[in-house]
């Protein structure tokens, strides 16, 4: 919807106008975003032992795919990959819950969606102490004759990822939840009142009814989720375990963090963040795609 | 939104019932941690080592003036504050000359503009940092607020534009015309009428962009190291390491740095949950 | 309802802005020590000459966990160095021992940063040297201060000292007395010194005694890094021998280099350590004897001490680590300087930072040291008679007795954070076997040769 034209004004302040209000935003962009895109690229091509070496051309990429620890990382964000339907399926049980307004309804949902406002290095430092040895985890699981299954949740190679991906869940649920629960009482309640009326019982009408009309939000989330897996990690792993035991809960972010400013290796930095770029728009593309197939 | 009453009997009770574990269930759930820190806050060492989970024996203040005086977490507060308050102000600025334009003027490019605002919101910083912390050392802006508040603006942009963009193109086109028509310039219809209206969609902008800022970890980490100039988050992530044989200090520090926030979500609920949800329901 | 939300979150906000005003920089910890008066005009002394320039030095400190009582003697210490030379600021920052070598090179990336650095010596303190990040201390403390410093061979290179030592360590097992008593188990006499199969032994009676027989904390790593510096370095004859394994002349596969992680990994199965081994940090597990919840555990001087403190003295024992190897320097000590201070190449005063340094080896500051920590300073002028109790006095004649090599100083940091550590977490969290440990040391070698060209060139051409 175009605007009438600012008619007191002269013609090339009016075309020139629009970049005026643009001009401060674009600034930042450009040092923020694209200067240091078109930067890290570069830069995963150099030596950078001292900053500003010579070209190696493949020769980061070929030290980073040789790295088992690189090859951890990926993995690991694989898995945590896999928290993301656990997640989708808690929130949309949750939100539908809520939707029916039990009583205290208001009160769950503001305790539920609390541990999204935490800040990641809250969340990680409790956790560690509750998934610790002697942590509330543990000990629910002796009072209820489970002990043999205790075990360091965050010390052991083999449950570190599981269990940062608990935390990952923790956090991200309540967002589902208030995402979900908006979607639903925007919905048209006529049809859950017909299926209803049509005698499906609580398990049909919402398989059948509810949940196709969330499609939508339900694939905006788990896109979400999904390249939160992958790029906003870092505070779990910085906060709870520095990657360990033994590397066995790197991530992409931390090995960047780690290459970047621990050892001194900012071309293999550079490289790894090339990757995750390149991962990160083939799921923006997916985003894309998939809103635009909705939207027809 | 009508709703209809279900009429009292074994059955519904039971339902009810069943509804309720599992919002129970996960409400306690998410409560726990929170709990446990407020709880373990107020204990001593010796009283959490006897006593991890229950209530404190003797309500001790030990743990606050200690993250005070020893952590050092009043000063990391402040620095909080400083960096999110002017990050939160440039960027919404900014963002709001941005948005005007971008929906409600004509110029080439604009939907191109608007998208490379959608794809910018998903990159990780994570990708920035490398090339972000050469510019700042060239700049000489490493280990200062500026240059911490210039990334954070940055960031929050592609965000805030989008947000502001959807709002203002729900604005009814006469309110423009009418402007237009009494002689208002453009940046007096912006000041005048637009930014008033968009109260609701400024107040969520800047509630969640300063939850972001305000919780956000790696690049404090990295541009901020000195310990007078440290935020928060880079503060209590590394509690654990000080005071490793302090834990109920390191709890402690934990609640502090995101009791802010959860006290301005208890007093404004409805802002996050909109914030949160922006974008994503149409 | 929605007015009074925002009056909430405004009241909300101009309260913290409240607190937030409250806040001071403050200098370091409580309990520093009171400044003195400055003298003044009227007090008979010539009037002040003009002032100086203002001079701020940053210090970037870490020595409390080897030395608890080190944060509040340097507080102190400032305070006396402030009041003596009223146009100097001094300015000191605790380091987290997890980020001392990383927080370090973040700074010397961006050349700018304190004054005055902490580092572990030897090998980390070497790279900073490489990396042209730093100024030799020998350029600016007088040759005839500096000779009384012990342990300077730590930090030298090219004819020249980079880092001054303020403090020895050494690293021991802590034991209780009353434990072994009831396990039945006879402690090493003065002179002696276990043998591994006299310590599995012993680890057997305690535990058939209903205790947990040592206490060890790696979810950092650290408690592991311990057992390769004092185990690990007796499969070897020399630091150079583990130079060559660096450089990529041998490998760490051999079992000279990391044939002990069998040796960790049998107490590991036998049940010999405490259940939360991979939750605990390494400093954590310095209190598990003086609690009372294990026989035995690392100890340092400052832990050694800390504990004679919180128990019963007379039920506190040290024992030298375990022989198992026979390398040459199978027989060495395990102490050092640990830390060792250095002055940055971008400080923009250098001569008072090594004045200030100096100062912390004035008569005074030591015995204070000795005082505040209880850790032998690193200064021939030390009288040892000032240590009275006979474990501490036993635990520093081991310090400064004979050969010290801390192996853990002669391998790049990149090879301790991505070898050392994660070996050891694989072994004590169950995550692999000894082989896989062995592997771990040589990829991180191979890697961090691979990464570091110039930085290997200068590893090759060091003779040790």
């Amino acid at each position: 919807m175009a605007v009438k034209p600012f008619t007191r004004q002269p013609k090339l302040f009016r075309t020139l106008e629009p970049y005026l209000y643009l001009a401060p935003a674009t600034l930042f962009l450009i040092v923020v975003f694209f200067y240091p895109i078109v930067q890290v690229i570069r830069l995963s091509f150099m030596q950078m032992e001292a900053v500003g070496g010579p070209i190696v051309s493949l020769g980061n990429y070929q030290l980073v795919f040789e790295d088992p620890v690189f090859w951890r990382g990926v993995k690991n964000n694989g898995e945590l990959l896999l928290t993301v339907p656990i997640m989708t399926v808690l929130g949309l049980i949750l939100a539908i819950l809520l939707f029916e307004r039990v009583v205290g309804w208001k009160i769950y949902r503001t305790m539920i969606f609390m541990p999204s406002i935490l800040a990641v290095p809250t969340v990680g430092l409790a956790f560690v102490y509750l998934l610790g040895m002697n942590g509330i985890l543990n000990t629910l699981l002796r009072g209820i004759g489970l002990g043999a299954i205790t075990r360091e949740w965050i010390g052991n190679a083999t449950w570190v990822i599981p269990a940062i991906g608990l935390v990952i869940i923790y956090r991200e649920v309540g967002f589902g939840v208030i995402l979900f629960l908006a979607r639903l009482m925007s919905l048209d309640q006529e049809i859950l009142e017909a299926a209803e009326i049509d005698g499906a019982n609580w398990w049909q009408k919402h398989t059948y009814v509810t949940i196709p009309q969330l499609g939508a939000v339900i694939e905006f989330f788990v896109i979400v989720e999904f390249i939160t897996m992958l790029s906003w990690v870092f505070g779990y792993v910085y906060t709870m375990t520095s990657g360990g035991p033994s590397f066995a809960s790197t991530v992409m972010e931390f090995y960047i963090w780690k290459h970047a400013f621990a050892f001194r290796t900012p071309g293999m930095a550079a490289a790894v963040a090339v990757i995750l770029l390149i991962i990160t728009t083939v799921f923006i593309f997916l985003q894309l795609r998939i809103r635009h197939q909705r939207l027809d | 939104m009508n709703f209809r009453k279900t009429p009292f009997s074994p059955g519904k009770i039971f339902a009810t019932l069943l509804k309720l574990i599992p919002l129970v269930g996960f409400s306690i759930i998410a409560a726990y941690p929170v709990y446990y820190m407020v709880v373990t806050s107020f204990k001593t060492r010796i009283d959490w080592l006897n006593n991890q989970f229950g209530l404190p024996s003797k309500i001790s203040f030990d743990n606050f003036i200690a993250a005070a005086s020893q952590g050092r977490m009043l000063i990391w507060f402040r620095n909080s504050m400083i960096v999110t308050i002017l990050s939160i102000v440039i960027s919404t600025l900014f963002a709001a000359l941005a948005a005007f334009a971008v929906a409600r003027m004509r110029f080439r490019g604009r939907q191109f503009y608007l998208n490379m605002m959608i794809s910018l919101m998903v990159i990780p910083p994570a990708v920035l940092i490398v090339p972000l912390f050469g510019i700042m050392v060239t700049a000489n802006l490493i280990n200062t607020f500026q240059g911490l508040i210039f990334i954070y603006v940055g960031l929050l942009l592609p965000f805030s534009i989008y947000l502001l963009v959807s709002f203002f193109r729900g604005l009814p086109v006469e309110l423009f015309d009418a402007a237009a028509i009494d002689g208002c310039s453009s940046f007096g219809t912006l000041t005048r009428i637009v930014i008033p209206l968009s109260a609701p969609a400024l107040v969520t902008l800047v509630v969640v962009n300063t939850l972001w800022v305000w919780n956000e970890l790696l690049i404090a980490l990295i541009f901020l190291q000195s310990d007078e100039l440290k935020t928060l988050m880079p503060g209590i992530s590394l509690f654990k390491g000080r005071f490793n044989n302090n834990e109920p200090l390191v709890l402690t520090g934990a609640f502090l740095a995101s009791l802010p926030m959860i006290l301005l979500y208890l007093a404004g609920q409805r802002f996050f949950v909109q914030g949160m949800v922006a974008g994503a329901v149409k | 309802m929605k007015t009074t939300a925002l009056r909430l979150m405004t009241l909300l906000l101009v309260l913290t802005f409240l607190v937030s005003a409250c806040a001071k920089a403050t200098n370091v910890t409580p309990g520093a020590f009171p400044v003195e008066a400055k003298p003044t005009a009227t007090q008979g002394m010539p009037t002040a000459a003009p002032p100086e320039e203002k001079i701020e030095l940053t210090v970037w400190y870490w020595g409390d966990p080897d030395a608890p009582g080190a944060d509040k003697w340097l507080a102190e210490t400032a305070d006396k160095y402030m009041a003596m030379k009223p146009n100097l600021k001094i300015t000191i920052v605790t380091q987290d021992g997890s980020t001392l070598f990383s927080a370090l090179q973040t700074a010397a990336s961006s050349n700018s940063g304190p004054d005055i650095a902490s580092q572990w010596a030897t090998g980390p303190v070497l790279s900073f040297v490489w990396s042209n990040a730093l100024v030799p201390v020998s350029d600016f403390v007088p040759a005839d201060e500096l000779k009384h410093w012990l342990n300077l061979n730590e930090n030298t290179y090219n004819g020249k000292v980079w880092g001054a030592s303020l403090y020895i360590v050494g690293v021991y097992f802590i034991y209780n007395k009353d434990m072994f008593q009831t396990a039945g188990v006879t402690p090493p006499g003065p002179n002696e010194r276990w043998s591994w199969d006299q310590f599995m032994a012993a680890c057997e009676k305690l535990k058939a005694s209903g205790v947990v027989p040592f206490a060890l904390g790696d979810s950092d790593g650290y408690g592991g890094a311990w057992f390769f510096s004092t185990l690990g370095m007796q499969g070897l004859d020399s630091t150079d021998e583990l130079r060559q394994a660096v450089i990529g002349k041998a490998s760490f596969k051999d079992a000279k280099y990391t044939g002990f992680y069998k040796l960790l990994d049998d107490m590991v199965k036998k049940g010999y350590l405490n259940s939360d081994v991979m939750s605990i940090q390494h400093a954590q597990a310095f209190v598990r004897v003086s609690q009372g919840t294990a026989a035995m555990q690392w100890g340092i001087d400052g832990v050694i001490k800390q504990t004679l403190k919180d128990m019963d003295p007379a039920k506190v024992g040290v024992m030298r680590v375990p022989k198992w190897g026979t390398g040459k320097m199978a027989d060495y000590g395990d102490a050092t300087q640990s830390t060792s201070y250095l002055i940055t190449k971008w400080s923009k005063h250098p001569q008072e930072a090594a004045d200030f340094i100096a100062f912390w080896h004035s008569q005074e500051r030591l015995n204070a040291w000795y005082a505040a920590t209880g850790v032998v300073p690193a200064d021939d002028r030390f009288d040892i008679n000032l240590v009275t109790d006979p474990v501490m006095k036993q635990v520093i004649t081991w310090n400064i007795t004979g050969t010290q090599v801390w192996l853990e100083n002669w391998i790049p940091g990149q090879v301790d954070g991505d070898g050392d550590l994660p070996a050891g977490q694989l072994i004590f969290s169950q995550g692999g076997t000894p082989d896989a440990a062995a592997d771990i040391w040589e990829r991180a070698a191979d890697s961090w040769r691979k990464q570091n060209p110039k930085e290997l060139e200068n590893w090759t051409n060091w003779q040790q």
